[in-house]
């Protein structure tokens, strides 16, 4: 607002906004921070100071990108990639929020069955890759259940931290309001671990994709990761480039796409 | 100490008419498993209070009068002794600190108690809407628990309190982090509501003014482990004004009284 308040003088009022002011030009400068990098690749694989084979411009990465949009066979390959990550995760989320606030809840069924849990986390999901493979062939299946299996821990550990730093007295006004178990469960302790879910929803959605791009790579015929791999044996490394970006672009949405529904579910959560 | 086992019944009904509570040599521990160690906490507790009455529980901080308080609603259980409470209901409870739950608004904060009953929405819009015109909080209604102040917040919870219309009203320190005028505005809308309402009231406080501003009667507890120590008659008539009871010198004489127990009191 410029409402000349009280009596300050224009140059007074105008010291007062200055750094306001600046703090807008660097927040627009930030936005065009990332292009500068990409100006100086251009400029170096032009002037040959980097390996064009490993480093093709980004030029011509676009000129790839753009041939593939044109071909529809772009679209083909993150379809299928999608498909995959939405189905596992969905897969995943839905078992590991569950168990997490039952197990929240229940100090006696966390301290007999939390050990399960806990022995199984470090598994890395891509070392049991190959035995999902040999169980559920190289169809979607495997896909499906090796992202599943990432993001249910995930949303375990981080539904079950929220659940358990639930303050003490909303419990106490469930219990002196006359709920039950079950609507002390979906009543106070969802809405209350909501914010540690989320939190576990957008680190799901990017483990996911690193899940998906490699088992992509191993077994199958479709899917950005699929697609990487394949450009890597014919040496086409624009391609690579493309997929590159393009499954960074997808991860990078999906956490945007969780933000707004954060924003859209947890209002009272500072953000 | 050997006393019977009792547990809070809905058919342990006070055996003398007339009483809405009545608890009999309650004593409550805590055991620390880490170290061993066993804290009691309260110690043969025994006091009545009438039905419709307002008692006001005085005592040092951690001398178990919030224990004594979450046992009668039921919140933690006695290690023995007796509570009986006459009312088919159990007490409603209003808590210390900001109870509010922070994912709801003020009317769906007020009408918790009644959705988790399966009240049609109807009965409960008419009756949040009472409530909040009786706490001042009409305008507030689709406001956000973080967007009130502290005042506002404690109101929320006495209107969450009242919603389903219980018998017996448990009030832990309500008022006991505001600021001392919003503290006066809201103990007047209290005796005013309570005058309306014919409740029985059990409010902790641990300050002597409150106590004798708010309670027919006061109680007051000793150091941990916290028993009765007196039991005084608050004489002052009804309706009362919080600001024209300062002008009353009976005001200052019980005021008096009650720290000289609360300071003669030993260590036990």
């Amino acid at each position: 607002m410029t409402t000349p308040h009280l009596s300050l003088s224009p140059e007074e009022i105008e010291r007062l906004k200055a750094p306001a002011r600046r703090d807008h030009i660097y927040r627009i400068l930030s936005y065009f921070s990332p292009l500068l990098l990409l100006l100086v690749w251009e400029a170096a694989a032009q002037a040959a100071l980097i390996d064009r084979r490993f480093f093709p411009p980004p030029s011509a990465i676009a000129g790839t990108g753009w041939q593939m949009i044109v071909s529809l066979e772009l679209f083909e390959h993150i379809g299928a990639t999608l498909r995959r990550v939405a189905v596992g995760y969905a897969m995943g989320a839905v078992p590991g929020v569950l168990l997490g606030l039952f197990l929240g809840l229940s100090a006696p069924v966390r301290r007999v069955l939390g050990p399960i849990f806990a022995a199984l986390y470090p598994v890395p999901k891509i070392a049991i890759l190959p035995l999902i493979l040999l169980i559920f062939g190289v169809g979607d299946a495997s896909k499906f259940v090796v992202i599943a299996i990432g993001v249910f821990f995930l949303m375990f550990y981080n539904t079950l931290g929220g659940v358990m730093q639930i303050p003490q007295i909303y419990l106490d006004v469930a219990r002196n309001a006359g709920a039950t178990k079950f609507q002390t469960f979906r009543r106070v302790a969802l809405p209350s671990a909501l914010p540690s879910i989320f939190t576990g929803l957008k680190l799901a959605a990017g483990s996911s994709y690193i899940i998906i791009a490699a088992a992509e790579f191993l077994g199958a015929r479709s899917g950005v990761g699929f697609f990487i791999w394949a450009s890597w044996q014919t040496f086409a490394v624009s391609r690579m480039f493309v997929g590159i970006v393009v499954i960074s672009v997808m991860g990078y949405l999906t956490i945007l796409a969780l933000e707004a529904l954060e924003r859209r579910f947890v209002p009272w959560a500072k953000h | 100490m050997n006393l019977a086992h009792s547990q809070i019944g809905r058919n342990a009904v006070p055996a003398e008419p007339g009483l809405a509570i009545e608890v009999r040599n309650l004593v409550k521990a805590f055991y620390d498993v880490s170290g061993d160690r066993i804290t009691l906490a309260a110690a043969d507790v025994n006091f009545t209070v009438r039905r419709g009455e307002f008692v006001c529980i005085v005592g040092p901080s951690g001398c178990g009068k919030t224990t004594v308080l979450r046992i009668l609603a039921g919140l933690e259980q006695l290690l023995s002794g007796e509570v009986r409470i006459d009312s088919t209901v159990p007490p409603a409870m209003v808590f210390q600190e900001a109870s509010v739950l922070p994912w709801l608004t003020v009317a769906q904060n007020v009408a918790f108690p009644l959705s988790l009953k399966g009240v049609s929405r109807q009965k409960q819009r008419e009756r949040v809407d009472e409530l909040l015109q009786l706490t001042g909080l009409t305008e507030f209604a689709d406001a956000r628990p973080h967007q009130l102040s502290g005042g506002m917040k404690q109101r929320v919870s006495v209107a969450r309190a009242l919603v389903d219309d219980r018998d017996v009203l448990l009030m832990d320190e309500p008022f006991g982090a505001l600021d001392e005028q919003t503290r006066f505005t809201l103990q007047q809308e209290l005796l005013s509501i309570w005058e309306r309402t014919g409740k029985t009231v059990v409010f902790i406080t641990h300050s002597v003014d409150e106590a004798l501003t708010l309670a027919d009667r006061v109680l007051v507890m000793s150091p941990r482990p916290g028993t009765i120590i007196a039991d005084l008659a608050v004489p002052f008539e009804r309706p009362r004004d919080v600001v024209e009871l300062r002008r009353d010198k009976r005001f200052w004489d019980l005021t008096y009284e009650v720290w000289r127990l609360l300071a003669t009191s030993p260590e036990r």
